[in-house]
């Protein structure tokens, strides 16, 4: 293996980290990698983008102006150093003349001196800034061995005089690619049957099964929502909790059904202006509304929706073209082109969004949307398929339905006889009886009195004019056809009444027939016609049964009878039995016919619905065809006698299943998504980034310095213009953004380090060509982030050992050469879930309402506002508290200790990269929290009911479940050293032994000595904790 | 393969304190390379305290460490330290407009129709040698005026309590900036081998009172690294998390494990070579350390009943400030950089004089106390002490005003802070106000020179100090130009 030089160590050390050159004088420099970090680190503040801020009117970031004549001299003259004010001024001694000035506080090393001194003499070639020009696919170099990526990483390793480390073993290659993809470590069988399989393509098998697993997903999203700052609280104040855990499930499907990232981007940027948008598309659009808000009493509206505005601006340059926007929210980028007017361009795309300047300290803060998840949605799907085919049901048997309107029949329907009671033993159901007399209504039987029918007879008692009657409530009765009404009645022989008289109601009182002295009994209705004498008061003393003809008291058929009296004067009579005898037509039955039943309009139908009621108070001749119908189906379904029993269930059928959709849309849940105000409000440049000092009026637009928006973009441009710009082939910077950050994800740094910032502050890409080969590879494939995965993880970059040796350390101390692959620290969250992985507790639920797992007291009570509904920490139990840590809620003002402590960030703003710290609290937490501690001994359970038979064999599936390998020799004795001590002290003190299995809620297995179960507590903790347990190999 | 480098390494693995030796070498080289950027993790590997920055600090610090004491909600200067005797007559009538300036108001009172002037209910006195004039509600503290420097003209530019302590403890509003310890511990490093270099009480206040909400932000690293981050000592449960074992495990337990531990993640080690490993070992060891450091610490049995005496009963109370208030004492002589306290309730709109007695009473023997303790034991000249909250309160009524009862919004126009010991002259005041101690008329201090001052005590020159992030060279005090105050330093 060729060694580095050691002569060049120290140079390289002093000036090279960072840049990752190799000395000036080896090659050619290039303008971007070598010499505009240094000017734009050491020059651009004073002469750089920023107008208000420029010295000398001199421009070191623009050619022209670094070049021109100036009385005779130049602040570059190529290849003359002489003339050459700029190289004149850093070497200056003079305190006044001397650039940068000391009052900057910035200083030029030699060796960066001694760069720009060979670039002038080297003809002082200007470059644009890299990532502003398109990426074009370079040609890989001629590697016959190597894939084209590789090609790239070689020739670089080559230059430093390095090489790929040699491939890590088998089973360090499945525990790396396994965690790098699913966040879990591999299952002991899954690593065996990886070492068994031979074929040429195991490998590429491997990477096909994680990238299918749901749980790739789940462990992408982590770093996608580090970027879209998603959480479970408003973040401000009283940091209340949020509803949107739909877009963080969104995220996870997103990656498991491999969406475009084209598709990716425009979704979340403005899914829901996208014409015709799927519900899934506009809970995509939540990553906007994801941002930090307040619903502080105080707060001014005006400030907070220049700051959610400016937030999201800011967060969308970042997150998709890498550039620190927010620096111009005050004043032009100092190294960047990005004018204030661009940033505020780029902020009025969002100023006009629909969410209001207060959250309110609520849960859902419009616009939101409710949302039926995939589940749900099958769920809810059958529903409605059923409730179509009820409703075709029903549409089919009405449209065969036979009815014939007997009023239409030719020859009219036969007349039937249509005798009926209408009061024997008591009033009618519902009818209130209101009586006149001596005494309240009476109905009596025996022994006072034997009735004439049934049990029970009216009894009144009157001085004078004396009834019993009721109107109204009960249903109304219809006269039949030749009616002849019929009552029983018994008159007292000793206290006889002067008339007796029937009264019935039917559009007022206006049908009596009276029996005796009808001018005794003169009650009647005003102006109304006078009762008909029925005849002589009947013979006292026995029941006589008294009949009039409908016809007489103008009572015709189909007649609604709404009440009736029995009324007298004086005297104590007796009442039984009134009744019917007539004959009926179908013809006239409001049952039956529909002539008849529009005859008898809306205000005695009772359950009519409010579309109906109109349609049928009108006169049947003024509604059109299609009322009519509507009418008639109406009748057809719920009133005729005939053919309702066909209709109602079907009917009933639809109305159970509506019922149950909307029962159903009720436990939906409802989440957060983008909108517009309807009329845009006017943006404006801020100056100072002051919300109170609006400036100059602008308009939605893009960076001037990057590709304009399309031509077809003509009208005030959308979020949606926005979005398929920063996608379109034109954009140099989205691919090359995103493909770094998967790679970040895979070898711990970008190709770009400063995976938010690719403007010319941010750092040089250590290998440009492999980040554009990429970069268009990445775009031309359809966005295809699962073939760019498969690239990253088949290269042989990616599969070479971790193992690092000393100088190699010294000489790329962070591994950006990749002479070797990275050892990576876990993320907080995969420590977390493979503690409960490899201890059989974890619980593989996807998706849902955030979990609040196990947590130490007064981790959200010190901090919260007394109102605050996320102030008390409840803790789940059950299921809850396995869950994976992308489900565990999070409360931004207090973020669980198990993730901050692991570095992962409070989701309040914007994360890029998360640190891989190393602190005493996570040793603790990893020793002690009761989340691991239960962890340890369900992992103890596992080894000793199905670890093998000897502690030997138990040890090294230990090893094999939490590190995917076996002990070695030295290994295996040292842990089942301690394993003996722990078990001789368990076996003396049984009592701690229970204590040391009882942390946790899961209950320890009973079957098991808790000696036994205890020492190996103690032996799965350790192996928890080891280095190389929560280390990425 | 291996190079005659790889065969010093081979002799070297030999010896226990190899890592040590090469976390040192590492560092050192890598420092050269990365001038103020972050550490690597191999520089960290040394020990458990962690080194200052190269260069730093600048020049000799008056203080080593910093205890602050954060009035959260906002104190009413006018009821405590910005003695106004004029406004007595001016009881009831409305503050001129040529006063309030058109200045923005809060939304809670930008709607009312007067602004009724409500003089302090509470009598002020001269105290001390240099006759600092002190409100009856802090007669402890005025015990102490000749000790510290009362700063009047305090000025911020938020209105509301979130972004006012975001910006006070960060210097920007909006969140995800290093906190004020964070950097101290990011520029100064650890001074103790047992404890975290920046730790933070949040005591209990006052039932009653008027309890804003504080965020973990106020104490995070925002975008430096996460172990410069504050930890929460709490005033419940364990001071420290997860530091006790599990139930059942005893700490002869645990030195079982963690030598079985550190032989295993050693035996790895010598195969992959990965500094990383050997700061996580030192790390365990840290941790096992702080087992036995912080309840050390945290047992006051040890204390002078003299010394309990001066803090008052309130300190046996558990969570209580006072109690706070000692720990700091005992967590800066444990060499601890920066410890901040955080006293919520001051949020007086209000009730006012009930609610700011009652909030005096809780903290002002602690405060006292604190200063004179560390002065009798010789500390006080290495450790800056501040007080204070995020903003002020209005001259003028929120709400029904009576003579003795009224309530007052935010202001951030101007406020009182003070500030004792390293580097700052007692008996100081600074900076003057208007008759409603409503403007600042004379030297007023932005909370940026107020920041940029307390990094001076530190021997910290905030212009020199900041960390590259997101292409800026970032600093707690921001890019405007901002000034020590001189007129407070000894």
């Amino acid at each position: 293996m060729p060694m580095p030089m050691p002569t060049l160590r120290p140079f390289l050390a002093l000036i090279l980290p960072g840049l990752l050159a190799t000395t000036a004088a080896a090659r050619d420099l290039s303008f971007n990698r070598d010499i505009r970090p240094i000017l734009s680190e050491n020059c651009f503040a004073c002469h750089g983008t920023d107008a208000k801020k420029r010295k000398a009117d001199l421009r070191l970031d623009d050619e022209n102006s670094a070049k021109a004549a100036r009385e005779g001299r130049f602040a570059i003259k190529p290849g003359d150093l002489k003339v050459s004010e700029l190289w004149q001024r850093i070497n200056s001694p003079d305190e006044d003349e001397v650039m940068p000035p000391p009052k900057s506080h910035k200083t030029l090393s030699p060796a960066q001196k001694e760069t720009l001194r060979l670039w002038i003499v080297q003809g002082a070639k200007y470059q644009r800034h890299w990532s502003f020009e398109p990426p074009v696919k370079p040609a890989p170099p001629a590697d016959l061995k190597a894939g084209p990526l590789d090609a790239f990483l070689l020739a670089r390793l080559k230059q430093e005089g390095l090489a790929f480390s040699p491939p890590a073993d088998q089973a360090t290659l499945i525990r790396r690619v396994t965690l790098d993809l699913t966040g879990l470590p591999p299952h002991p069988g899954e690593v065996a049957a990886f070492l068994a399989d031979k074929s040429p393509d195991a490998y590429a098998k491997l990477v096909k099964r994680l990238l299918a697993s749901p749980r790739f997903g789940e462990h992408m999203a982590h770093w996608w929502l580090d970027l879209a700052r998603y959480g479970d609280t408003h973040g401000l104040h009283l940091d209340n909790e949020r509803q949107m855990w739909l877009y963080r499930d969104w995220v996870v499907e997103a990656f498991n059904r491999n969406l475009p990232f084209d598709q990716f981007t425009i979704e979340q940027i403005a899914g829901d202006l996208i014409p015709g948008a799927a519900d899934a598309q506009k809970v995509a659009s939540g990553f906007n509304r994801c941002n930090v808000t307040t619903g502080e009493g105080g707060s001014i509206d005006a400030e907070q929706l220049f700051r959610y505005a400016s937030e999201r601006a800011a967060t969308t340059m970042q997150n998709w073209l890498g550039l620190t926007g927010q620096c111009a929210a005050c004043h032009d980028h100092k190294f960047d082109p990005i004018t204030q007017k661009d940033y505020y361009s780029m902020y009025a795309f969002f100023y006009s969004s629909a969410d209001p300047a207060s959250d309110k300290n609520t849960l859902l803060v419009n616009p939101v949307m409710k949302f039926a998840p995939p589940d749900k949605l099958r769920q809810l799907e059958t529903l409605k398929s059923g409730l179509t085919t009820n409703q075709q049901r029903f549409a089919a048997a009405l449209k065969t339905l036979a009815y014939q309107d007997p009023a239409e029949a030719v020859p009219p329907p036969k007349l039937e006889r249509a005798d009926a009671v209408w009061m024997d033993d008591a009033f009618p159901a519902k009818a209130k009886v209101k009586s006149k007399g001596k005494a309240p209504v009476a109905l009596v039987g025996d022994p006072e009195i034997k009735p004439a029918s049934g049990g029970r007879a009216l009894k009144r008692l009157a001085e004078g004019f004396g009834e019993d009657a009721y109107q109204g409530d009960a249903a109304p009765i219809v006269v039949p056809r030749n009616a002849i009404i019929q009552v029983m009645v018994r008159l007292s022989d000793t206290n006889l009444p002067k008339s007796v008289m029937l009264k019935f109601y039917s559009d007022g009182w206006k049908h009596r027939a009276v029996w005796g002295d009808a001018a005794a009994i003169s009650e009647g209705a005003a102006g109304g016609p006078e009762p008909f004498s029925a005849g002589p008061l009947p013979k006292p003393g026995e029941w006589v049964k008294l009949e009039v003809p409908a016809g007489k008291i103008g009572l015709k058929a189909g007649d609604q009878i709404t009440g009736f009296s029995f009324a007298q004067f004086g005297g104590l009579v007796y009442w039984d039995r009134l009744a019917v005898a007539g004959e009926t037509s179908a013809a006239d039955d409001p049952k039956l016919s529909f002539q008849a039943w529009q005859q008898v309009k809306g205000k005695s139908q009772t359950g009519v619905p409010k579309d109906i009621i109109p349609l049928l108070n009108a006169s049947p001749e003024k509604l059109t065809a299609e009322q009519t119908a509507k009418l008639r189906e109406y009748f057809l379904v719920n009133v005729c006698k005939t053919t309702q029993p066909t209709m109602q269930p079907l009917i009933g059928a639809i109305a159970a299943v509506e019922k149950e959709v909307k029962d159903f849309d009720g436990t939906l849940p409802s989440t957060y998504i983008m909108g517009e105000v309807p009329k845009p409000r006017q943006a404006h440049i801020m100056q100072r980034g002051a919300y109170d000092k609006p400036g100059q009026p602008v308009e939605p637009q893009t960076p001037a310095f990057l590709p304009p928006l399309p031509a077809t973009v003509t009208n005030r441009a959308t979020r949606l213009d926005l979005a398929k710009w920063i996608v379109s082939p034109e954009n140099p910077l989205a691919a090359r953004v995103a493909v770094n950050r998967f790679w970040q994800h895979f070898f711990g740094l970008g190709l770009v380090k400063t995976s938010s910032d690719f403007g010319s502050q941010g750092e040089s890409p250590s290998h440009a060509e492999a980040l554009d080969f990429l970069a268009v590879t990445f775009r031309e494939s359809g966005w295809d982030m699962k073939q760019l995965i498969t690239t990253l993880v088949t290269s042989q970059a990616y599969h070479q050992s971790s193992d690092t040796r000393d100088a190699l350390l010294n000489q790329d101390p962070e591994n950006r050469l990749l002479a070797r692959s990275p050892r990576l620290r876990l993320n907080a969250e995969a420590i977390r879930d493979q503690a409960l992985y490899v201890s059989d507790l974890l619980v593989e639920k996807m998706g849902g309402k955030a979990v609040r797992t196990y947590q130490p007291p007064n981790i959200w009570e010190p901090v919260g506002y007394i109102d605050s509904n996320t102030r008390k920490y409840k803790q789940d139990s059950g299921e809850s508290l396995y869950r994976r840590s992308l489900y565990v809620f999070i409360k931004r003002t207090a973020p669980a200790p198990f993730l901050v402590n692991f570095d992962a960030p409070s989701r309040e703003a914007f994360c890029s990269r998360r640190d891989r710290g190393n602190t005493p609290l996570q040793a603790l937490q990893l020793l002690n929290d009761v989340q691991y501690f239960e962890a340890a001994r369900a992992f103890a359970q596992r080894l000793l009911t199905r670890g093998g038979a000897t502690p030997q064999e138990r040890i090294a599936f230990g090893f094999q479940c939490a590190v995917n390998r076996a002990p070695d020799a030295q290994e295996a004795a040292r842990v089942l050293a301690m394993l003996k001590g722990f078990e001789e002290k368990y076996r003396a003190q049984p009592d701690l032994a229970k204590k040391v299995i009882a942390v946790g809620e899961s209950k320890p297995d009973a079957a098991l000595p808790p000696a036994e179960l205890a020492a190996w507590t103690q032996v799965a903790n350790l192996l928890l904790n080891l280095d190389e347990t929560i280390v990425r190999p | 393969m291996h190079s005659i480098f790889d065969s010093e390494f081979q002799r070297q693995m030999t010896r226990r304190n190899f890592f040590g030796g090469l976390g040192l070498k590492l560092g050192g080289i890598a420092l050269a390379q990365l001038g103020l950027s972050r550490l690597t993790t191999a520089q960290a590997a040394t020990t458990g305290a962690h080194p200052p920055l190269p260069g730093l600090p600048h020049f000799k610090p008056r203080a080593k460490a910093l205890i602050y004491l954060h009035m959260n909600g906002g104190p009413s200067q006018l009821d405590t330290f910005d003695y106004k005797p004029g406004l007595t007559d001016l009881f009831g009538k409305d503050l001129p407009p040529s006063v309030q300036g058109g200045q923005r108001l809060s939304t809670m009172t930008s709607g009312q129709k007067n602004f009724p002037v409500a003089p302090s209910k509470f009598s002020f006195q001269q105290h001390g040698q240099c006759g600092r004039w002190v409100s009856s509600l802090l007669p402890h503290t005025a015990r102490i005026v000749d000790d510290i420097a009362v700063i009047k003209t305090v000025h911020t530019n938020a209105i509301n309590h979130d972004p006012a302590c975001t910006f006070l403890f960060s210097g920007s509003e909006i969140p995800g900036r290093p906190s004020l310890g964070s950097w101290v511990s990011y520029g100064l490093g650890s001074g103790s081998e047992n404890l975290p270099s920046f730790v933070v009480f949040t005591p209990k206040w006052p039932d009653g009172s008027n309890g804003q909400a504080i965020y973990s932000r106020l104490w995070n690293s925002g975008f430096l690294p996460g172990k410069y981050s504050g930890v929460a000592f709490r005033s419940e449960a364990d001071p420290v998390l997860y530091l006790p074992n599990p139930s059942g495990v005893d700490q002869g337990d645990r030195r079982a494990l963690l030598d079985t531990l550190g032989d295993l993640n050693r035996h790895r080690l010598e195969r992959h070579h990965d500094p990383d490993t050997q700061n996580r070992i030192d790390q365990y060891e840290m941790a096992f350390r702080l087992q036995s450091s912080v309840p050390e610490l945290t047992d006051l049995s040890k204390e002078s009943k003299a010394t309990l005496d001066l803090y008052g009963s309130d300190v046996n109370r558990p969570g209580s400030f006072a109690q706070s208030c000692l720990q700091a004492r005992r967590l800066v002589e444990r060499g601890v950089r920066t410890v901040q306290l955080f006293h919520r309730g001051w949020d007086s709109h209000s009730d006012l004089p009930k609610q700011l007695g009652n909030q005096c009473k809780d903290t002002d023997q602690g405060c006292a106390a604190l200063v004179q303790d560390l002065k009798q034991r010789g500390l006080l000249d290495q450790t800056l002490v501040v007080w204070g909250g995020e903003f002020g309160r209005t001259v003028y009524s929120q709400g029904g005003l009576k003579r003795d009862n009224y309530g007052r919004d935010h202001h951030p126009r101007n406020f009182c802070m003070w500030m004792a010991g390293g580097g700052v002259k007692g008996g100081v005041s600074y900076g003057e106000t208007d008759d409603y101690s409503y403007n600042v008329v004379e030297k007023p201090v932005h909370l940026n020179d107020l920041n940029a001052t307390i990094l001076h005590c530190l021997g910290i020159n905030h212009e020199r100090f900041g960390f590259k992030f997101q292409g800026l060279d970032q600093r707690l005090t921001g890019v405007e130009p901002c000034e020590i105050i001189k007129g407070i330093l000894a």
